[in-house]
């Protein structure tokens, strides 16, 4: 594999995507049950994770990923909830995915994903993508097992 | 020759793809960015195999299958399907696409699916 080529394109298609999740998450501040904003912002996720997938960018691939999950679950229920556990998670999330693509870009090493953030991502996901208080008052020293009965993303 | 015909809303994707199934003697007849260009261009192209991603924009990879084997029953499609995604391939499965790859893409299961995938079509 050509991976120059490769980086390149990846840096090209996620900084695109990235600046289109935020524009549906914008869309989603003014209308939290814009369904095309959801599905938007749920497949330029989708599309980072697989492309970060491909290039061995585990953090980054893992975040999108946790990011894709969290998003479903609002797809499911058909909007996104304006607080902690809604739409401010997601530009956290974002966040994180822009400042990884960065340093990718700077040819930094790749940093893990936040704990924290990933852990409420999963609150959003276990609770059915419904307000979550839980989710942001974990104990962030307890490590969270993968639940095999969880749905995975479809 | 095998014409193919990719579907993925990431060009990352299609040129991964590419690079992957042109040097093993497959041709690459056209690229679709959307579930309804690659509708499009099957019906322009008659490719021997659409290698169709799941989630697209306009309409999903499944409603695309189910559009083409309409047009044409005998179409052969692959799904290219990410970890997670069994119960939409499932889905595709039914709808009538032949097989799936997962990604990220290995070289040898894409080219081995492909191979035989075409080799029970002839």
């Amino acid at each position: 594999m050509d991976l120059a080529k490769y980086r390149a394109l990846f840096l090209e298609e996620a900084t695109d995507h990235l600046s289109e999740m935020s524009q549906a998450l914008l869309v989603l501040e003014k209308r939290p049950d814009a369904s095309e904003a959801i599905d938007e912002a749920f497949r330029m996720a989708h599309s980072i994770k697989g492309m970060a997938g491909s290039l061995g960018y585990d953090s980054i691939t893992e975040l999108s990923h946790k990011l894709e999950d969290t998003m479903e679950r609002f797809r499911a229920v058909g909007a996104v909830p304006a607080g902690e556990s809604g739409l401010v998670l997601l530009f956290a999330g974002l966040e994180g995915l822009e400042k990884m693509v960065a340093s990718v870009r700077a040819g930094d090493e790749l940093a893990m994903a936040d704990p924290g953030l990933l852990r409420r991502l999963e609150g959003v996901v276990d609770s059915g993508g419904r307000e979550s208080p839980q989710a942001t008052d974990r104990d962030p020293t307890r490590s969270v097992e993968p639940d095999p009965k969880k749905a995975e993303t479809p | 020759m095998k014409r193919i015909l990719i579907a993925d809303d990431a060009s990352f994707m299609r040129q991964m793809i590419r690079d992957i199934i042109e040097p093993e003697g497959y041709e690459v007849v056209g690229e679709a960015s959307d579930g309804v260009e690659v509708i499009d261009q099957f019906l322009e192209l008659r490719p021997d195999l659409v290698m169709m991603d799941i989630v697209m924009p306009k309409r999903s990879g499944i409603d695309a299958v189910k559009a083409i084997k309409v047009e044409d029953p005998g179409a052969t499609v692959v799904m290219c399907s990410a970890l997670g995604q069994e119960m939409l391939v499932m889905e595709a499965m039914e709808a009538g696409a032949k097989d799936f790859i997962v990604k990220p893409f290995k070289p040898d299961a894409v080219l081995t699916t492909l191979g035989k995938v075409l080799e029970k079509e002839d």
